[in-house]
């Protein structure tokens, strides 16, 4: 017998406004999780002698390194706004759809604001 | 049900989740207002931050908090993206080995500095 | 109106196609299904599963413009041209738009989806106060049409071992069910870090039940119960 098809183009398939907080929920955990093995280092080398401390802070201005800042920092801004959404939903807070919805879109909202701010931060 | 799915365990490693995720939250939280209101223009008041001893303690504790997340997290995605399954354990393990190397760093690094 | 249909006929086709339709309708022509027999009468080969026509038979599952619905209870005048109607993702299509959901009754079965109770039977009725009864609202009305599962990214990546918002919801609505007496056992199976816990809450799936239900509510009120027996 012929292998059955399945439909699971994604680019056709609608997600809703919650899908979508969803997974930047779950990507910006992994960017983290990528980031973290980098920031243990810069972290030691800050923490063990002056030298080290000037370095990581040269290191840092740089433009790819503020790049990266601005990335990271949506990245936790909106891993922890998702994840603040998913325990109050998980306390009975806003499981209703439209509370969901609306909820969903001020996460992902903020998570933005939360980026532009860093790099306006950074930047000046 | 296989005893393997009880150590495993859903609602163990759910609960973890959310524990070491409120306790970041609420060192995270601290941590900010903390950073934003010390002076840490120099070597001497960065080392000086992190070593005060409820700091560093707080902080040993984030790290430990962070590598379960981390943990809980990331098994999640590999279960289930990662095919075929006798590749899982495989990634697990991988996993296990990025966050373990980074979450060592980082205790390493602050009781380096304390000691 | 025009009309974009998945078609897949297993003696005929490798692989599926699309296949435009420009249709005449009729006055009381309203929802999608009166479009698809319409269509049916065009060309006899498309194939699709229907029965009661009211949404409450939960036959007609299938994905138009992108969201799963019942195409009995889907208006027409609601959706763009145009109208993409597809199978429901993830599952196996038998043909058309008609998808193998053996797996999705599986799961289903294998939450044992009836009242559990061995005592001896008693003198009279078990009773159920309208309180204790009305703890089912919200549950009992499913009509299994998939629509929730099958627009599950959890339930996409692993079909075999997640049981998926339907079959949770299921099972919530015996857990809830005062008159059954294996809650323990109940909530022991739906342990591990797959049955239930692959559960993200993304909340496709109340999104998307035609019959307004929550089935991400009710994995949740599960999770409440085993924590509260754990801790």
């Amino acid at each position: 017998m012929k292998t059955r098809p399945v439909f699971l183009d994604l680019f056709r398939i609608g997600q809703p406004i919650g899908a979508i907080a969803s997974i930047l929920h779950r990507a910006s955990g992994l960017l983290l999780v990528l980031a973290l093995l980098v920031l243990a280092v810069l972290f030691e080398y800050s923490l063990a002698s002056p030298e080290g401390f000037a370095a990581v802070r040269q290191i840092l201005a740089g433009p790819l390194a503020t790049l990266a800042l601005i990335v990271l920092a949506w990245a936790l801004a909106h891993h922890v706004l998702a994840g603040i959404r998913h325990i109050l939903m998980d306390t009975g807070t806003g499981w209703r759809l439209a509370q969901a919805r609306r909820s969903a879109l001020a996460v992902i909202v903020t998570g933005l604001v939360c980026a532009v701010a860093a790099a306006l931060a950074l930047i000046f | 049900m296989a005893g393997g799915e009880r150590l495993l365990g859903g609602l163990r490693a759910w609960t973890w989740q959310r524990v070491s995720a409120l306790y970041l939250l609420g060192f995270g939280l601290v941590l900010a207002i903390r950073l934003v209101a010390t002076p840490l223009a120099d070597y001497a008041q960065w080392h000086a931050f992190w070593t005060a001893p409820p700091m560093a303690t707080a902080t040993l504790l984030a790290v430990v908090s962070l590598a379960v997340h981390a943990w809980v997290g990331g098994r999640d995605v590999i279960l289930d993206y990662v095919r075929p399954r006798s590749a899982r354990p495989v990634a697990l393990a991988l996993l296990g080995l990025l966050i373990g190397l980074a979450v060592a760093r980082f205790a390493v690094a602050l009781l380096a500095a304390l000691g | 109106m025009r009309f974009s249909v998945y078609r897949f006929d297993p003696d005929r086709d490798d692989k599926p196609r699309m296949q435009d339709f420009d249709l005449e309708l009729q006055p009381n022509d309203h929802m999608v299904l009166d479009a698809l027999l319409r269509l049916k009468q065009i060309d006899d080969s498309l194939s699709f599963r229907r029965s009661c026509r009211e949404g409450v038979c939960g036959s007609d599952g299938m994905n138009i413009n992108g969201r799963n619905r019942l195409a009995c209870i889907t208006e027409l005048r609601s959706l763009r041209e145009p109208i993409v109607i597809r199978p429901l993702p993830g599952q196996p299509v038998i043909r058309d738009l008609i998808v193998d959901l053996t797996q999705f009754f599986e799961h289903y079965h294998s939450i044992r989806p009836w009242v559990v109770d061995n005592r001896p039977m008693p003198e009279h009725e078990r009773l159920q106060s309208p309180e204790e009864r009305s703890t089912l609202d919200g549950l009992y009305e499913c009509i299994l049409c998939a629509c929730c599962s099958t627009t599950c990214p959890s339930y996409w990546w692993n079909p075999e071992q997640f049981i998926g918002p339907a079959g949770l919801l299921q099972a919530y609505r015996f857990i809830a069910d005062s008159r059954d007496q294996a809650l323990d056992e109940r909530l022991d199976f739906l342990e591990g870090p797959f049955r239930l816990y692959r559960c993200r809450t993304i909340m496709n799936c109340t999104e998307v039940c035609p019959k307004g239900l929550a089935p991400s509510h009710a994995i949740e009120q599960i999770r409440k119960l085993q924590f509260g027996r754990s801790f």
